[in-house]
């Protein structure tokens, strides 16, 4: 087993423990707090698929972003003590059909989709991908990059417009 | 919105005035006195420590009775016959025997009512301020000039002359 | 292809290093190769562990002396020549102290929360230049690395916060998430403004942009990126809790915000990761705006880069200082506006402003 395998499976083993963790805790910050350990095992992830721009993007997105928009939902609820949250299993029939059809179509995605291998020169495999997406969002996906801007800006000023005061 | 650049310009403006001012203030001497290496001069009619020149005390009680806080704890004994316990060095004659002279410094109120009355000017406060101790029985100054076993003594002898006195 | 070749000379020159010291002292062929790499992974955060606290030595001696003599007093004196001891003597005290664990707090948060805020401010130095050769691991998306591993502070506030079953613990979090999150925006369009000006995201890259006299520093290059650099220093202020942004540990209304419950050595922790950020953004501010480790003339050059860095960089930790004892706290409702209302319009209009200077002028 080489370095690269045991740093690859420290990542994995944070990924996956972190979220099992996040559905079985009885706690509901222990599990808000431990997805923050999942995403980041998924941006190391990220690294080892020699995207560090996707890697760099998804912790600010996700931990500095979503998870802080979670927790503090979770620590402004009232009575937040007394909330039980259920981890037994209900609904198994269905929840059955539901985990293995995920699986089996991850599954299928895996086996048919056509990976980029980057290539074997150690010193190629942690090039930067940074410079060609924006090139690419520049030129040849335009159209959904602005469509998407014009979306948040309209998200951005529906917040602004439900959050105003009502006096002025 | 003119309001808004006149208040980012004063904020900006005052903000360098404050860091000129503290940047000034850097560079100036400090007042600090280095306390235990170097000391200020105290005024010559502070009042601090009390100091009781028991060699000129002649026992009259007018200190104890002054005092507002009774830190002042005496105990006085008639001298016998055919005992000179000399004079005070203002000429008056000493009577009494001062076994007890304890002064709690703990509960003195530093208002120097004591000195005041003292007819021998021998009870004085002097500019000693730093007699911090880790008991608090320290702070109980002793000023007696009679020794233990020569107290008992002279309760033993006032005894028996109070004794003889009522028969 | 200038940027290329840099890359591929300074390319983890760290690890180098440590096989060098590997293979002179004969040791090299007993591990394999990846092993050296995760060694000296490990060595690099020792070290910046050790810059850090030798750093934060420093500057808390630093600090009392320059809060002393601002409010013409002499700071600490005793220990040592002119009390240049007292935070090792203070340090000491903190080593020794008991470590206590409040009976309400939850165990395992508690525990990991420092953890978690000191990493943060440790791993950013990884990508820092130090000096032309000095570069841990010379990150393609270096300023990119650098937001992003700042962002997970957040989630270890709060961890602190909330774990130390205390009202102000929860408050000064609260607060502190609430502020770094705001000032995140003007900090990442401030630094914008000077990636657009380097055309570069590596941090190396960017210094190198900026050679040639302080004039080519992105500072001096426009007046957008002029404006950008005050921007950024003010809001990475906010960002790691100074002065006069510190109401998440307002010692008047929250004891100490969210260290209130820590003592000892888990609270020198928090400590060392304040004055590691404090370290940290002075070095980005350098890095992005002041030339990094370049000469301010280039008739300087031969005095090494390494010593204009240090220069740099403890000029704006002093002028952090500075303002730390100059400036009175701001109030929750002030702070937010300077953030939303200034600094953030203001930097979007440097976004815009010097986009057109590079795109016709330039």
């Amino acid at each position: 087993m080489s370095g690269f395998d045991i740093v690859f499976l420290f990542f994995a083993v944070i990924t996956i423990g972190s979220a099992a963790l996040v559905v079985f805790s009885k706690k509901i910050t222990h599990a808000a707090f431990a997805l923050m350990f999942s995403l980041f095992g998924v941006a190391g992830l990220y690294v080892f698929l020699s995207a560090d721009f996707l890697a760099a993007v998804q912790i600010i997105i996700y931990i500095g972003g979503i998870l802080v928009l979670l927790l503090f939902g979770v620590l402004l609820t009232v009575k937040i003590s007394s909330i039980t949250i259920t981890t037994q299993s209900t609904q198994r029939i269905w929840g059955a059909i539901a985990g293995t059809g995920l699986f089996i179509l991850v599954l299928t995605i895996i086996i048919r989709a056509d990976w980029f291998i980057p290539e074997k020169d150690p010193g190629d495999i942690y090039f930067t991908q940074s410079r060609q997406i924006g090139e690419r969002l520049m030129t040849e996906y335009l159209l959904p990059f602005e469509i998407a801007s014009v979306l948040l800006l309209a998200a951005l000023i529906g917040a602004m417009f439900m959050i105003r005061s009502e006096d002025k | 919105m003119q309001r808004y650049f006149l208040n980012i310009y004063i904020g900006i403006k005052t903000i360098l005035i404050g860091m000129f001012i503290t940047l000034k203030h850097m560079f100036t001497k400090s007042v600090t006195v280095q306390y235990p290496h170097k000391k200020l001069d105290i005024p010559e009619r502070c009042r601090n420590l009390l100091l009781n020149k028991i060699e000129d005390c002649i026992g009259c009680y007018q200190c104890a009775r002054a005092c507002p806080v009774y830190c002042i704890t005496m105990e006085t004994i008639k001298a016998f016959e055919g005992e000179n316990l000399g004079l005070t060095s203002d000429g008056s004659k000493k009577r009494l025997w001062i076994p007890v002279f304890d002064i709690d410094m703990a509960k003195c109120c530093y208002c120097g009512l004591c000195t005041y009355p003292c007819p021998t000017k021998c009870l004085i406060m002097t500019d000693k301020y730093e007699y911090s101790t880790y008991k608090r029985d320290n702070l109980i100054f002793h000023f007696t000039n009679v020794d233990a076993v020569k107290a008992a003594e002279l309760r033993e002898k006032d005894h028996i002359r109070k004794m003889e006195k009522e028969k | 292809m200038l940027q290329k070749e840099i890359q591929r000379e300074y390319y983890n020159k760290f690890v180098e290093l440590v096989v060098e010291i590997a293979k002179w002292l004969g040791m090299y062929n007993s591990l394999p190769a990846i092993w050296w790499f995760i060694i000296a992974s490990i060595v690099a955060a020792l070290f910046f562990f050790f810059i850090i606290a030798v750093f934060a030595l420093i500057a808390i001696y630093v600090e009392r002396k320059v809060s002393g003599h601002v409010q013409d007093r002499l700071g600490p004196m005793e220990t040592g020549w002119h009390g240049i001891l007292q935070t090792l003597a203070d340090t000491i005290k903190l080593f020794l102290k008991e470590d206590i664990i409040p009976a309400a707090v939850d165990r395992k948060l508690f525990i990991l929360a420092p953890v978690i805020v000191f990493m943060t401010s440790l791993a950013v130095f990884v990508v820092f230049p130090f000096s032309e050769k000095f570069v841990v691991t010379e990150l393609n998306i270096g300023i990119l690395y650098v937001v992003a591993i700042s962002t997970v502070v957040v989630p270890g506030i709060i961890m602190a916060g909330w774990s130390s079953n205390n009202k102000w613990s929860l408050f000064g979090a609260m607060r502190s998430a609430a502020q770094i999150v705001s000032y995140e925006i003007p900090v990442g369009l401030s630094i914008v403004c000077a990636v657009m000006a380097a055309g570069d995201l590596s941090m190396q890259g960017i210094v190198v942009k900026q050679a040639g006299g302080f004039w080519n520093w992105f500072i001096f290059s426009n007046p957008f990126t002029f404006v950008a650099f005050f921007i950024y220093f003010l809001a990475s202020l906010a960002e790691v809790n100074r002065m006069p942004f510190d109401i998440p540990e307002a010692e008047s209304e929250l004891v100490a915000g969210y260290m209130t419950e820590y003592s000892g050595i888990r609270w020198a922790f928090f400590f060392l990761a304040e004055y590691g950020n404090m370290l940290a953004v002075s070095i980005i501010a350098v890095t992005l705006f002041l030339g990094g480790w370049q000469a301010p003339f280039p008739a300087l050059e031969f005095i090494p880069g390494w010593l204009w860095f240090l220069c740099k960089t403890l000029f704006l930790v002093f002028v952090q200082i500075w303002m730390r004892w100059t400036l009175p706290r701001l109030r929750v409702d002030q702070l937010m506006y300077i953030c939303w209302k200034v600094l953030t319009p203001f930097a979007f209009v440097c976004i815009f402003g010097g986009g057109l200077w590079q795109v016709l002028i330039k």
